[in-house]
């Protein structure tokens, strides 16, 4: 055990004294957290020009249009279609909602018996996100109001005005567990550079000539890994909470234990890729190849619904997907896109796979 | 240098060892033993073989074939009961280029259950100023100083070093070997390698000349230099007066070859030889500077068995 600790004690000090490595590992995603956090939660910043196109020119669309309209940080601009999506294209507008003809018509056949609901279509930019949550919850409220003044009644629910800080948070909600995820995956993964290095230099090939056992050098190495990905954790939630006011919905435990089995499982794909790397270049170069489909795949940014179905199908065998997703809905309730133990399941079999090819693969010197 | 006692059982037993990579057969049927106390040398160019044999006898290689029995222990079989019993300062010694010199060392001894202090270790390779230090920031032959002290911090009775004043300047050089001279005095056994013949000379009470994997001859350095090269030369400063041919006709003498201001006359005969110098260069009122008897080196040895320079 003497050995083991001072060995992790060293690997602790090479990577506290190895600047750009500290950089990397702990400011980088916590960079990230205050980037996103300071574009999609600053104040007043959900001010929201949103094109209005009427095409059925009736009073319930006048009267729609009213009810947006009163929606203090929306601001309607009138236009054709063709004219509002070229102008939404160019950036001027965020979001355009046309009411299509016949909608007054169907509204009034709606209040009397059932029918199909009136639809109103909604342009949003899917790759904003942030931005396009913000509209559909801004739409949400107003229709919930109108429908409910179109059933007759008052509306049963005001809803308060805390629930414009809710939306704000909506964005970075989603964004603090996806950082943590990706900044696990890239703890995991870089294991790969100095190992490899390690071995290069013959640093493993003489630990090896001593009587320090291999399963202590691993153990070393994971243990200094998983201390360094509590304090990520600690760091990226903390920061999340502390500027963004990002509230943590789950259990701790649970989260503990997925930010641990998170870190192992992508340290085994690290092992897997030092196994086949020759040299400190090849390793940096893999890692590389390995952590931004990942990245940009997995649902970190953008969330996977929105994606192209064949993108989706990639992001449904990736790891960092299911890990993300995991501390999604552990850290904030988020929608799940996979249950909880199903996203445990993936992991650990992950896990187990990659230390199989490791262990069958890696090469001490 | 005094030749340690030389106890009955060998400290190191290796017979028909045999390691190929693919087809390059790096260790190709080595056989020899090492006794208690001595300094061994496996002197020859690099890709001989010399550290894959010692990596063999370490336990960080297992050997295709043939039997290596070091401290009794059958190294293929025990590797780990062996490696907490030797010491090894391996051919390239880097190591934790964040770490203190102090911090490395401290490292090490946690892997051994016993061991000499790290004060005195950093005191006994000179390291003390340099305690402090990052390895990256150490010079080669510091860092080569910090991996022999390395190899020492488990007390062992043997220890491995592997090519270790590669990279040094003359005067670090010395020191090192005046270390291990002094390590070889307290009856501790050394194994090294080294393309340095004057460093064989030095350290080794016998030697093994190794090329393509295996041993061309092994002794101590008197005996290989006898046993190839009979004759001797005896050098001075050239006299003027004095030709060659004169020279060639005195007693012993087999040739005659000029070097630089000086002159070498080969002789089976040396006193003889020396005499009739001696002689000639009185009757012409002179007296020859500079005399030498100069024997063959452990150089010309391995020229003559593999017709190679040792260091091309």
């Amino acid at each position: 055990m003497h050995a083991l600790i001072q060995l992790t004690v060293a690997n602790v000090r090479s990577f506290v004294r190895d600047r750009p490595t500290v950089f990397w590992t702990l400011a980088f995603p916590l960079i990230f957290v205050v980037l996103f956090g300071s574009i999609f939660s600053g104040g007043g910043a959900g001010e929201r020009t949103i094109g209005w196109v009427d095409g059925d020119a009736s009073s319930q669309s006048a009267q729609l249009r009213g009810a947006f309209a009163r929606e203090s940080n929306v601001e309607l601009v009138d236009a054709t279609e063709v004219d509002a999506l070229a102008r939404m294209r160019a950036g001027d507008l965020d979001a355009v909602i046309v009411v299509p003809a016949g909608y007054g018509a169907q509204v009034a056949a709606t209040a009397g018996p059932r029918t199909a609901p009136a639809s109103l279509v909604v342009y949003t930019d899917a790759s904003q996100s942030a931005a396009s949550g913000a509209t559909f919850q801004i739409v949400g409220s107003v229709l919930g109001r109108v429908n409910l003044e179109i059933a007759g009644r008052g509306p049963a629910v005001v809803p308060e005005p805390r629930t414009i800080q809710t939306r704000d948070l909506n964005f970075i909600s989603y964004i603090v567990p996806s950082i943590l995820g990706m900044a696990l995956m890239q703890l995991g993964v870089f294991s790969a550079v100095p190992l490899v290095a390690d071995r290069e230099k013959q640093i493993l090939k003489r630990l090896n000539a001593t009587p320090l056992r291999r399963w202590q050098l691993v153990g070393s190495n994971v243990l200094m890994r998983l201390l360094i990905a509590i304090a990520q954790a600690v760091i990226i939630i903390g920061v999340g909470s502390a500027l963004f006011g990002v509230e943590l919905a789950g259990n701790f435990a649970l989260l503990g234990a997925l930010v641990v089995l998170g870190a192992l499982s992508f340290i085994a794909l690290g092992y897997v890729i030092a196994s086949f790397a020759t040299t400190e270049e090849s390793a940096n170069g893999m890692t590389s190849v390995v952590q931004f489909p990942l990245m940009f795949l997995s649902g970190t940014f953008f969330p996977i619904d929105g994606m192209p179905d064949f993108l989706q199908t990639i992001a449904r065998v990736l790891p960092l997907t299911y890990l993300s997703d995991a501390l999604r809905q552990v850290m904030v309730d988020g929608t799940p896109f996979a249950p909880l133990w199903v996203c445990f399941a993936v992991l650990a079999g992950f896990l187990v796979v990659c230390f199989g090819i490791a262990a069958r693969f890696f090469r001490w010197q | 240098m005094t030749t340690a006692s030389v106890a009955a059982e060998p400290v190191i037993r290796v017979s028909d060892l045999r390691k190929a990579y693919g087809a390059t057969r790096a260790v190709d049927g080595v056989s020899f033993e090492v006794r208690r106390g001595e300094g061994f040398g496996l002197l020859g160019p690099n890709g001989a073989g010399k550290t894959t044999t010692v990596e063999i006898l370490e336990g960080l290689r297992r050997q295709d074939s043939g039997e290596a029995t070091v401290l009794g222990i059958d190294v293929a079989r025990h590797p780990d009961a062996l490696k907490a019993r030797i010491g090894v300062a391996l051919q390239t010694a880097a190591l934790y280029p964040k770490l203190t010199v102090t911090e490395v060392i401290d490292l090490f001894r946690s892997f051994y259950g016993r061991g000499r202090a790290t004060g005195e270790l950093i005191g006994l390779l000179d390291l003390g100023e340099k305690s402090a230090t990052q390895t990256r920031q150490l010079s080669g032959g510091q860092r080569q100083r910090l991996a022999v002290a390395l190899s020492l911090v488990n007390d062992p009775e043997l220890i491995f070093l592997d090519e270790p004043t590669t990279g040094m300047d003359p005067a670090a050089r010395r020191s090192l070997w005046d270390l291990v001279l002094a390590l070889k005095a307290e009856g501790r056994t050394i194994v090294l390698t080294t393309h340095y013949m004057e460093e064989a000379e030095v350290l080794c009470d016998r030697l093994a000349i190794m090329d393509h994997g295996r041993i061309l001859e092994s002794g101590t350095v008197t005996q290989l230099i006898d046993s190839r090269f009979h004759e001797r030369a005896v050098r001075f400063e050239r006299i003027a007066e004095l030709d060659e041919k004169r020279m060639a006709a005195f007693p012993g003498v087999t040739s005659v070859r000029g070097e630089d201001r000086r002159v070498l006359l080969y002789t089976r005969d040396v006193p003889a030889t020396i005499g009739a110098v001696l002689t000639a260069a009185e009757a012409l009122g002179e007296e020859p500077q500079d005399l030498a008897v100069r024997r063959a080196t452990l150089e010309d040895v391995f020229l003559d068995l593999t017709g190679r320079a040792l260091r091309d």
